[in-house]
């Protein structure tokens, strides 16, 4: 993703939020809802806390005579923190959930029903509804219209905007049978030409109305962690509730008489109340965070599953090294010189429209050699990963290829040619130099090698360090040999490689890591990629892949960009990591809390000189603490939707890190902060 | 009107509302006998409702921790 579109993203971004904490307010209120409420566990118990409270506070004798001082402010404070604490939880969730709300927003701005051109059998065009198409109908789109629903192009080329849904402003080139440039998305605008498209979705069920689904929390379900923290939780309220509920029998033993107040502020105070209500924002903004870097995750799980991986299978060619390989030299063998394998070469390739292959004419044409075929009376062969070679049958019936050298070894042998010995000893040059050898054949006779030259993306070998420290293995795959792919995973860092890769070796790797125990991300965007994308943990499929392989992927990244793979990665390790790390400074903030109520409540059974704090009086430990409550929730916001700064290091490290900051943090800010809010409320008078 | 009854009593939270209720009625002379005359008749009501609040939402925990998913 280059800089100006990101920029051009935030902008768009910065825009849509205007108005969010406004409607994030009016939505806070909403969610007191009971029936929203009982959603958290947590939050559930407050909400109850502060009816009863609510109702204390109108008559302070509802359960006896109250204990208390002045009962009717007392109450009244309590029940407005608790209100506030309920609020501030609430709000932090519609923050989250405004933000996907204003990206869905800009993607149903893309959808509009308009009119379609459907084709019908006997070629006739007819008018109808965009809505109306089906799956396997059959439109024609032209220049300045807006591409109705996601389809593949069955005919045309054409250049369309897709900037709608990635933001990236240059047009793509579409056309039918390239297996990549073949699918179009609804939403997207064709800028030149026509192209017939066979619609690939019903109505409502194309790729943009799975964004908005998804980017509006409609399909969030609980991830498996959020549903192990939620169990922890609910089971420490619970440990929690029996407690208090059984204390008012001992504080009456002990002469220590409780209000109901007192007991709801005190199960408040222990409750894992910042993290139960922070829990649901951390998760939206995890996927939030995901779909501002332009990928859209099928699910939380996809996205937090990403935090869990332990190996990444990698693509060579537009991963690790730049997408464009250039031909940088011809090398001939058996006594041709370089003009006579340029010739072939260039035969070769006239209908090579990869970027190699037209690096390959550039060169021959820069050589001073011309296409001295015809053109129309010759087929193109196209490269496969099964044959692992391209190139021109002439009318003549001489066949030209250049291709993998053992393919062209294999292909020479077939009609009887011989293996000039030089050959293996160029293949190991250019392969030691970290380049790609092709050889170059004409039917039975071997010309020479073309060196193609592999640029390793400039900061590449750092990204895979800091994945090492992270404990994540790298697996390159590629369709070179042996030794380019050595020379390349050893300059790039990669862990491990596999060679002249085929599709099948994809999914293979993927099965053997996970016999492991291992959790696999894998990239891919052919349709022969689309097992390896299903089978993978985390399978991220490119925008501009085929509709098979974004549909058996978890990921779609609108981008394109494999590289991409790697910062998805860092985003789920992050989100894990807010999440424990909240948990740890929620939890650890009890101990301060004990140490402000219990005292000041049994001060009467002579453990005064537990109140290290000097808080003045039950009334103002009790709401100092129930203020830092509630207060802590927003002030912990910004961290829980940005996500805790992520450091490549190790579990062992992070866990050390984390317990250090938000567990001894979590122990000596509350102490801090509930003192300072004690001398307020002595000072002020409320307490 | 047996209409009326069958449609209330197919909803849930009216039918439960109407249990703790009676079930309250049926708890409250047992506590109030047991607190002596401190707490009058609605005290003690107000405390049976508060009781059996806390043993609902007791209940709901478990729920929670046994179904983490429905919630």
């Amino acid at each position: 993703m280059d800089t100006k579109s990101r920029s051009s993203r935030q902008a768009k971004a910065k825009a849509a939020s205007q108005g969010l904490y406004q409607r994030a307010m009016k939505e806070s209120v909403l969610k007191l809802d009971p029936r929203v409420q009982i959603r958290n566990p947590v939050m559930f118990l407050v909400w109850i806390g502060t009816i009863v409270t609510a109702l204390l506070t109108i008559n302070p004798s509802l359960f006896g005579p109250p204990p208390d001082q002045n009962p009717l402010l007392f109450n009244g404070l309590v029940t407005l923190i608790l209100l506030f604490t309920l609020l501030f939880a609430n709000f932090a969730e519609a923050v989250a959930e405004g933000r996907g709300k204003a990206q869905a927003d800009s993607l149903r701005a893309t959808q509009s029903d308009s009119l379609a051109r459907k084709l019908a059998q006997d070629g006739t065009i007819q008018e109808i509804s965009s809505t109306a198409l089906r799956k396997g109908d059959v439109i024609k789109v032209i220049a300045g219209d807006v591409i109705p629903v996601d389809g593949e192009v069955t005919q045309g080329v054409a250049s369309v905007d897709e900037s709608a849904i990635t933001g990236e402003s240059a047009p793509v080139l579409k056309q039918p049978g390239t297996d990549i440039a073949s699918s179009v998305t609804g939403g997207t605008r064709i800028l030149s030409d026509e192209l017939t498209i066979r619609v690939t979705s019903d109505p409502g069920k194309g790729f943009i109305d799975r964004m908005i689904a998804l980017v509006e929390g409609a399909e969030r379900s609980k991830t498996p962690n959020e549903i192990a923290l939620t169990v922890l939780l609910a089971v420490l309220t619970q440990v929690f509730l029996i407690v208090i509920a059984t204390l008012s029998p001992i504080a009456n033993y002990v002469n220590s008489p409780v209000s109901i107040t007192v007991l709801v502020s005190l199960l408040v105070a222990l409750i894992p109340t910042t993290i139960g209500g922070l829990l649901s924002a951390i998760g939206i903004a995890g996927m939030d965070r995901v779909a501002q870097f332009n990928v859209i995750a099928t699910s939380g799980r996809a996205v937090e599953a990403c935090g869990d991986i332990n190996t990444l299978v990698l693509d060579k060619t537009g991963t690790i090294t730049l997408g464009n390989r250039l031909a940088e030299a011809f090398i001939p063998v058996n006594g041709y010189s370089v003009k006579d394998i340029a010739q072939v070469a260039l035969d070769s390739s006239i209908f090579d429209e990869t970027p190699e292959g037209k690096s390959i004419v550039s060169l021959a044409e820069r050589l001073g050699v011309v296409v001295t075929i015809d053109r129309s009376a010759s087929d193109g062969i196209d490269f496969s990963a099964r044959t692992r070679m391209s190139g021109t049958d002439l009318p003549d019936g001489t066949h030209v290829r250049k291709g993998a050298v053992d393919a062209v070894k294999g292909f020479v042998r077939s009609r009887g040619g011989s293996i000039p010995a030089e050959l293996d000893a160029e293949y190991e040059h250019i392969s030691g130099l970290g380049g790609t050898p092709l050889a170059v054949c004409q039917n039975n006779d071997i010309y020479g090698i073309i060196y193609l030259k592999d640029i390793i993306k400039p900061g590449i070998k750092e990204r895979f360090d800091q994945l090492r420290r992270m404990g994540i293995r790298t697996i390159m795959l590629t369709g070179d040999n042996r030794i380019t792919a050595s020379v390349i995973a050893r300059e790039a860092g990669v862990d491990d490689f596999i060679a002249e890769a085929t599709p099948e070796d994809k999914i293979e790797v993927i099965r053997a890591e996970q016999a492991k125990g291992k959790l696999v991300a894998m990239t891919g965007d052919g349709t022969n990629d689309a097992p390896a994308l299903a089978q993978a943990n985390v399978g991220v499929a490119m925008n501009s892949g085929t509709q098979a392989a974004k549909e058996a992927a978890n990921m779609v990244d609108l981008d394109s960009d494999p590289t991409k793979l790697i910062d998805i990665v860092t985003i789920g390790k992050q989100l894990l990591i807010t999440r424990g790390a909240l948990t740890t400074f929620s939890i650890a903030n009890d101990i301060a809390k004990y140490f402000a109520i219990i005292p000041a409540i049994f001060a009467g059974a002579g453990i005064g000189k537990l109140n290290v704090m000097g808080l003045a009086s039950t009334q103002s430990a009790v709401l100092s603490a129930l203020i830092y409550n509630a207060l802590i929730i927003p002030a912990l916001i910004p961290l829980a939707l940005k996500g805790v700064k992520f450091r490549p290091l190790t579990a062992n490290q992070l866990l050390g890190r984390n317990i250090l900051i938000y567990g001894l943090g979590g122990v000596i800010a509350p102490f801090i902060a509930i003192k300072a809010l004690d001398i307020i409320v002595a000072a002020v008078g409320l307490a | 009107m047996e209409t009326v009854l069958r449609r209330f009593w197919q909803k849930r939270v009216p039918r439960s509302l109407l249990l703790v209720l009676l079930s309250a009625v049926t708890i409250a002379p047992t506590v109030q006998a047991a607190t002596g005359i401190s707490l009058d008749r609605g005290q003690v009501f107000a405390l049976v409702l508060l009781g059996m609040t806390t043993l609902s939402l007791s209940i709901y925990l478990f729920v929670v921790i046994v179904q983490p998913e429905r919630f």
